[in-house]
């Protein structure tokens, strides 16, 4: 478990003082022996009050620290710093260095759902660390990860194509943000595809939904809601 | 004539997914219920659902982006909504469940949705996967009824994806008969065996492929894929049969790639199920778009032509 770094560490023990004077009178012996405060501080209460407040987040209250999310995780095979089951602890403990520190780790979620699925307790845990992550790139305190820059691009696109994406929209948008590698061959394959299936038409002129100006700009007022899970 | 669905009335959510490279699934799939005899209306002027993407970007975006779906289709008077997508139906489940458990959420999307000129949504619908609809609608009698081309002798390896039963909370997998089982789903199996295909044991069915981490963590997403390809090989699938079009594209496109990385001999053909059913009843290799999968299934389909 990290300490934050900005708070001295814990020290056990007692100090003797050379010195003590009580009321007027110097003390001495025994009595100049003192306790040294051992209250943990620099963690923040209000990281898990912040996140308990989101719809995603709510259910960060419920989860019981069973490790159930984190044992089935598809992530954890291949990072082993990824860790719904401490995230969570992190985040209701308020140790925000931490969570900082694992800023690589905990964008790297792929949704595969295993761990809200078998919560046995109904925590959503994919939403919850989901909330978390978002916690921490709404205060600044973690760069943006190329996970939330593609998520980004997804909602622009659907914005700006009117309300529909294809894989064709979407990956050309992402080949623009330079996200996409895509060898000669894999190019050769899905432009056959992409002839044979007849597409050629939808790439040329993409779906949109028909009133979607006015669909977007709701969209756009909404998307400035707070909302808050009641 | 067609059949009345255990359903009600039906509304049919595409998803983008299927006006883009899963064509050959939106194609097909309309070539099975046509011929099984089900209905399956399109939700009209239908929006992107947001998959996995919009809900982190933006809590209120990606409530309404898919309750504005939901709306349209209790316009048409639907009393479910079929999804063909995982991701698709995941995401509807997901802004049913929120709007189910606070109401003034609720208030609030009902709000907006009449602002962008649709109905209030009352949350009355169920949420259903067009596997789930077509056994539970037709059974697997009426499939075997239909085959014209029996597949017999091909392996093939059924991959569902996570998000098809996933997570419980939000698609009640488990808790209603009609419900295929959240951890070892089965329905797609059926279905496959009525055709006469042989189902190889595949325990990688609802392993993750890292769909929504292709572009932005793709070693990740490449190892996965791997790994549900090594299993299917393992097994002795010749063609790997998928219900998901995040999955499928992910897979296709990058199997160059994996080829590659890990071994040319996990190079497998994938088809989407409705295009072998499609297949299995009759229809030509181009009428269901199989000759257009990135990846050829017709090199292992053309012995049965």
């Amino acid at each position: 478990m990290p300490i934050p770094e900005l708070e001295k560490p814990i020290v056990k023990g007692l100090i003797q003082k050379d010195k003590v004077i009580v009321d007027g009178v110097e003390l001495d012996g025994t009595w100049n022996a003192f306790m040294i405060e051992r209250t943990q501080t620099g963690y923040d209460p209000t990281v898990w009050d912040e996140i308990a407040n989101t719809l995603e987040g709510v259910t960060i209250s419920a989860c019981w620290q069973c490790g159930t999310c984190t044992s089935g995780c598809t992530m954890r095979e291949y990072d082993p710093n990824y860790s719904p089951r401490g995230f969570i602890d992190l985040a209701r403990k308020g140790d925000k260095q931490a969570l900082i520190e694992l800023q690589n780790s905990l964008w790297r979620c792929v949704s595969c759902q295993k761990c809200t699925h078998r919560c046995p307790k109904g925590v959503l845990v994919e939403e919850v660390v989901h909330s978390i992550h978002h916690y921490l790139l709404k205060h600044g305190l973690v760069k943006k990860d190329p996970g939330t820059v593609f998520d980004e691009l997804f909602l622009e696109t659907v914005i700006k194509n009117g309300g529909r994406i294809s894989e064709l929209t979407l990956g050309a948008a992402a080949a623009k943000a330079g996200m996409v590698t895509l060898s000669l061959k894999d190019l050769i394959n899905i432009g056959a595809a992409i002839l044979k299936g007849g597409l050629i038409k939808d790439v040329l002129r993409p779906n949109r939904v028909k009133n979607w100006d006015r669909v977007q700009k709701v969209l756009e007022e909404a998307m400035k809601e707070e909302v808050v899970p009641e | 004539m067609t059949l009345p669905t255990p359903y009600g009335k039906v509304a049919f959510y595409p998803g983008c997914a299927l006006d883009g490279l899963g064509k050959s699934y939106d194609v097909s799939l309309k070539l099975v219920v046509q011929d099984l005899g089900i209905p399956l209306e399109k939700i009209e002027d239908y929006n992107c659902c947001g998959a996995l993407e919009v809900k982190n970007v933006n809590t209120m975006a990606g409530i309404l982006l898919p309750a504005r779906n939901l709306a349209l289709a209790r316009e048409m008077g639907a009393d479910a909504v079929v999804s063909a997508c995982p991701g698709c139906h995941y995401s509807l489940s997901r802004t049913q469940y929120y709007l189910t458990k606070y109401p003034k959420l609720r208030e609030k999307t009902n709000v907006y949705l009449e602002k962008m000129g649709t109905k209030n949504y009352d949350l009355k619908l169920m949420l259903v996967h067009a596997v789930e609809y077509i056994y539970n609608t037709v059974g697997i009698e009426a499939i075997k009824t239909k085959v014209k081309r029996p597949l017999t002798g091909l392996k093939v390896a059924p991959y569902y994806g996570c998000l098809y039963v996933r997570p419980k909370s939000y698609t009640l997998a488990g808790y209603m008969k009609m419900r295929d089982d959240p951890e070892r789903p089965f329905f797609m199996d059926e279905i496959l065996k009525a055709l006469g295909a042989e189902v190889v044991p595949f325990e990688a069915k609802t392993m993750c492929c890292g769909g929504p981490h292709v572009y932005s963590d793709v070693e990740v997403a490449l190892h996965l894929e791997a790994r549900i390809l090594k299993e299917a090989k393992r097994n002795g699938a010749e063609i790997l049969v998928t219900d998901c079009p995040l999955g499928h594209v992910a897979i296709e496109t990058n199997m160059e790639k994996i080829a590659q990385k890990y071994g040319e001999d996990l190079r497998t053909p994938l088809a989407y199920f409705s295009q072998l059913v499609a297949f299995a009843f009759g229809h030509s290799p181009e009428e269901t778009l199989l000759t257009a999968n990135i990846t050829n299934p017709m090199s292992v389909l053309k012995r049965y032509l």
